[in-house]
């Protein structure tokens, strides 16, 4: 079994007042590009926005990514 | 499209549009009997400027259109896309490299499928001249490589 890492980025956008992907970019310091490509599973991010992006959703980091089997 | 997606679809395209020009421009001089090496300094040297003039004149262009992120500097994606293109251009380069010093010290390999054009080895121009053309192609492939890299990750996702 292979495992893969995963996101809640899209919901938890959405329960913060419908955030945009350009907000949270502009927030984090990635472009928009990269916000969809690691929403989408596409892209890993490093650890440094990962913990950006949970610090700006004010949960820890593994409530927003997850290491799970496929 | 980011910016920076777009930024590099225009580098891509001058850069083939330019030497495809400049190639096609050497090989009729050729064909003509009127290629020197005055005029190949000509066409080099309206190659650099053309360059300069067209990424300056397009990369305002694009900058004007996508005015919200022309201030954008390069982020991690970015840089790792632009990393793996620059792996695969220089792995390209360094064939080249060691390609034109085989060429430079055994001239007879140049008969080898591996060089890159046997129009190049006919051209009427002195030998310093044909290495040169060598480097250039192998770099010019390099670059379309790594341009080529970066826009595949940025459409297929990294």
């Amino acid at each position: 079994m292979t495992k893969t890492i995963t996101n809640n980025i899209r919901r938890l956008r959405f329960d913060h007042d419908e955030m945009t992907q350009k907000a949270l970019a502009d927030l984090v310091g990635v472009s928009r590009q990269t916000v969809v490509a690691i929403e989408k599973g596409k892209y890993s991010p490093s650890l440094e926005v990962a913990f950006k992006i949970a610090e700006i959703f004010e949960i820890s980091i593994s409530e927003v990514f997850q290491y799970v089997e496929q | 499209m980011s910016y920076k997606e777009r930024s590099t679809w225009i580098s891509l395209a001058i850069l083939i549009y330019i030497w495809l020009e400049y190639f096609l421009a050497l090989f009729s001089l050729n064909a003509n009997s009127q290629l020197t090496v005055e005029t190949v300094n000509s066409l080099l040297l309206a190659v650099v400027i053309k360059t300069i003039v067209l990424e300056i004149l397009l990369q305002i262009t694009i900058a004007i259109i996508d005015n919200k992120d022309a201030d954008y500097s390069a982020d991690e994606r970015d840089i790792l896309i632009s990393l793996r293109g620059s792996r695969y251009a220089y792995g390209i380069l360094s064939v080249g490299a060691l390609l034109t010093v085989l060429y430079t010290v055994f001239p007879t390999l140049s008969t080898l499928a591996i060089f890159p054009s046997k129009e190049l080895l006919a051209i009427d121009l002195p030998n310093e001249y044909k290495v040169m053309h060598f480097i250039i192609i192998f770099a010019l492939v390099a670059e379309i490589a790594k341009f080529s890299t970066q826009l595949f990750f940025y459409r297929r996702g990294f």
